[in-house]
């Protein structure tokens, strides 16, 4: 079920009517805990059970792992949970990647075998809800937190359906506690949950796929070589499109999350105003980069055995976050020109230690931010071309090198996507120190209520054509 | 050790605002916008009316039954073909599941490989979309329609039920036309003179009810301003594109045919897999007059398109010209029939779909 369609408005409703009008909290648990299979059912039933079987498993483990007294005994239970889980992901998400990798390499060693193509759905939401679980038993091991008694609250923990297929990856650890008692009283805080929810939908259906949307699919689908303002024209789109569309679904998540009283973490600080690559990923999916940081970057020894390995420690956890998106080289490559990004930028601060006073000027940090901005752009050309060939053709068309190419986009596209990008930045280099909630509390009621206003006609204007969100498949 | 019952220290800070004051001027501010936006619209001429969206058309699809009489092809066979006519004439009440600027062979494969299918088909051809190649525009239409109707979800299916009443109530619900999008696409901003901008579709000129069944608005069928539109969109829209500049020639002409080539076979092999079953099939040319038959005829003239497809697959078909009676009829907007004419025309083409399919029985034998 998608946040942008009607299905969802009738549901959403009939869910908040019910959960605020039930007095018994586990009578609202249990009523969450079915709206949250019944909007992941929704999509394909059968792919419910795999989600329960998932859920099951990891809090049985978790509760195995709270009664063994010595590391070692948690450890055999810890990997077999991590073993499972991440058995289950590589089944539906890699098999085929992995299939044809094979294939590849055999057929370099002269053997040529033609294995079946593997048939097989990949379930909505899988690298989501599977970090949502694992997180469970990786903190258990940690020592973060102790199990708990209640199935049915890590299952609704794991499958709290705004979260459920999009992230933020809400961590166990953040959510069961909430279930422990009833949400308290908040002024405002179902209104603002539901304005929230407009802005994450106008991010998503009017800013991505309205206004960015066509200029990227038509740059990126296109089989010839393009000239450098289209090819950077469609490029500039598809990092816009990619932040509303997967910031305006965290944002809904945690607009629709506030409406039934629970508090989700942000999942996107204004990105394309970050300073360097650290910055960067302190900015953008936070729920991604904590979780990887939190348990492969440290465990992996991170900075603690110095600047060498440090690097090398980023570069492997950049090029898991990078096939944590999709089975492709191209997102391989993506998360390796990230790693290596973070890996540069440790050099150079080992080798500046005490960065001079201009480094601190506004000039400096713009450039700076300059720098940062076309680097991530270099890298989503990985990440959206569907194949090597797309993607060495943009990088060619962006720098001018095709001798020969094509204009295919309209003035009314360019000009679309100029514009957005212009606001954007504009509107994430004023907020970049503050949270959005400060930036609002700044302004006067009249602002507030005209943006609401325009967001919600804008929406209507848009008339739920719309498309699914781009961190549905991954 | 935090456990699970530990307390959670984060949360969201809620701005201080009136939410509530807020709240209730944005939904009456909200309502007082769309009904004038909705009486605006209707002053433009616009009705309430369904879009024509997947859903709609997957819906259609599973109305489908193994004995169905089946309407396939482009929005000739949509606006031309009456429904009440074809059921009055043939006995059976007709699926449309053309779609309009698309092509129809996805629709005759998926229709073919369906093992319960053994029912009769008529199938509209115009050739600029039927042997589009297989990337095209047309080609992909059909096939996002089919695979929405193989993969619609409950979710999608739920809110294709409520969008039904909310179309059928407001003007302003109108996908092609008065979408965010298409207002931008409307804005008056000249284009770079070497820019390859694919032409935009026609307005709005037709109302759409629950079976598919397309009409001509009045007010296109007259003419005036909304009928010139829709005619110099036809004549861009079938006007063949350059081609690539980064194919050779005789590689991309080479491409082309293969292309087409492989239409006539996919449609040989898919027409026989249908009788194997005991299903039958005839194709419709329909009218066409004006600029765009000129176009048509110069581009992709009968004897290269028409006539071998139906010795390929041995197919009987109907080509309006043929007939006098059919032949006699003038699309306002050079393409498609009036409302009016096109029940006439259908009366008219019954007898000739009765022989065809006789024709067709006689052809198995």
């Amino acid at each position: 079920m998608l946040f942008n369609s009607l299905t969802f408005v009738v549901f959403f409703a009939v869910v908040l009517s019910l959960y605020w009008s039930m007095r018994s909290w586990n009578g609202r648990k249990n009523l969450l805990l079915v709206a949250s299979y019944i909007f992941y059912g929704a999509w394909n039933p059968p792919f419910a059970a795999l989600l329960f079987s998932t859920t099951a498993l990891d809090f049985y483990l978790g509760r195995k792992m709270g009664k063994v007294q010595t590391p070692a005994e948690r450890r055999v239970w810890l990997w077999i949970s991590v073993a499972v889980n991440l058995s289950m992901l590589g089944f539906f998400k890699y098999g085929n990647f992995l299939l044809e990798n094979f294939t590849w390499v055999l057929a370099r060693g002269g053997i040529q075998y033609k294995p079946p193509h593997l048939d097989v759905f990949l379930p909505i939401g899988i690298s989501f809800y599977t970090f949502h679980s694992l997180s469970y038993t990786l903190d258990i091991y940690r020592g973060v937190m102790r199990p708990t008694r209640s199935l049915r609250d890590f299952t609704l923990a794991v499958s709290f359906f705004p979260q459920l297929v999009a992230g933020p990856i809400v961590r166990a650890g953040d959510f069961l506690p909430q279930l422990e008692a009833p949400p308290q009283p908040q002024k405002g805080r179902f209104l603002w949950g539901l304005l929230l929810m407009t802005l994450g939908l106008f991010e998503k259906v009017v800013l991505a796929d309205t206004l960015l949307a066509g200029s990227a699919d038509r740059v990126f689908g296109y089989a010839g070589p393009l000239v450098a303002l289209d090819s950077w024209t469609g490029v500039i789109a598809f990092a816009g499109q990619i932040f509303f569309d997967f910031a305006g679904y965290s944002i809904c998540a945690i607009g629709a999350a506030l409406c039934l009283g629970f508090h989700l973490k942000d999942n996107f600080r204004f990105p394309y105003a970050a300073v360097g690559f650290s910055d960067f990923w302190r900015r953008w999916h936070i729920s991604l980069s904590t979780f990887l940081r939190d348990y492969l970057y440290i465990p992996l020894g991170g900075n603690r055995q110095g600047a060498a390995r440090a690097m090398v420690n980023l570069i492997i956890v950049m090029f898991i976050g990078g096939l944590w998106h999709g089975a492709a080289w191209t997102f391989v490559v993506w998360g390796l020109l990230h790693g290596s990004y973070l890996a540069i930028e440790r050099l150079i601060k080992a080798v500046f230690k005490q960065p001079p006073r201009w480094a601190e000027s506004l000039a400096f940090q713009l450039l700076v931010g300059l720098i940062t901005y076309i680097a991530v752009l270099v890298a989503w050309v990985y990440f959206r071309a569907s194949d090597f060939e797309t993607a060495s053709r943009m990088i060619s068309g962006m720098f001018g090198r095709h001798a020969r190419a094509d204009a295919i986009l309209s003035t009314r596209e360019i000009l679309q996507v100029a514009v957005v990008t212009f606001f954007l930045l504009i509107a994430h280099w004023s907020l970049r120190e503050i949270s959005l909630e400060a930036a609002v509390a700044r302004l006067p009621r009249w602002v507030v209520t005209s943006a609401w206003f325009l967001m919600a006609c804008a929406i209507i204007l848009t008339q739920g054509n719309s498309n699914a969100f781009i961190y549905f498949q991954f | 050790m935090p456990s699970s019952t530990s307390n959670f220290e984060f949360q969201r800070v809620i701005p201080a605002h009136p939410w509530r004051g807020i709240s209730v001027t944005v939904i009456v501010a909200v309502l007082i916008a769309v009904a004038v936006w909705e009486v605006y619209c209707r002053s433009l001429g616009y009705e309430p009316t369904l879009n024509d969206t997947s859903d709609l058309w997957a819906e259609a699809r599973r109305r489908v039954q193994p004995e169905s009489l089946v309407l396939i092809g482009d929005s000739r066979m949509w606006f031309d073909m009456d429904l009440d006519e074809i059921e009055h004439g043939l006995g059976k009440r007709p699926v449309q599941l053309a779609h309009a600027g698309s092509c129809a062979y996805p629709v005759l494969k998926d229709l073919a490989d369906d093992e319960h299918f053994h029912g009769t088909i008529i199938c509209s051809i115009v050739p600029r979309l039927y042997f589009a190649p297989p990337e095209a525009p047309p080609v992909e239409l059909s096939r996002k329609a089919v695979q929405r109707y193989h993969g619609q979800t409950w979710a999608q299916r739920a809110s294709h039920e409520l969008s039904i009443p909310l179309e059928l109530s407001f003007a302003f619900l109108k996908q092609d036309d008065l979408t965010l999008e298409a207002l931008l696409k409307e804005l008056p901003i000249p284009n770079r003179p070497n820019a390859l901008v694919p032409p935009r579709l026609p307005p709005y000129f037709c109302s759409i009810d629950r079976e598919r069944r397309a009409r001509m608005v009045e007010q296109c069928a007259q003419p005036g301003r909304l009928q010139d539109r829709v005619k110099r969109g036809w004549l861009k829209l079938f006007t063949p594109p350059p081609p690539p500049t980064f194919v050779p020639p005789e590689a991309f002409g080479a491409k082309m045919n293969a292309a087409i080539a492989a239409r006539y076979t996919d449609t040989k092999i898919a027409v026989d897999k249908l009788r194997a079953r005991g299903g039958k099939i005839v194709f419709v040319r329909f009218p066409v007059s004006g600029e765009l038959k000129k176009l048509e005829d110069e581009q992709t003239p009968r004897a290269k398109t028409w006539d071998p497809l139906l010795q390929q697959t041995a197919a009987p078909g109907i080509y309006f010209e043929d007939f006098p009676e059919l032949a006699s009829f003038t699309c306002p907007e050079w393409s498609h029939l009036s409302a009016g004419d096109s029940v006439e025309f259908t009366k008219r083409l019954v007898p000739h779909l009765r022989d065809a399919l006789q024709l067709n029985a006689v052809a198995e034998n």
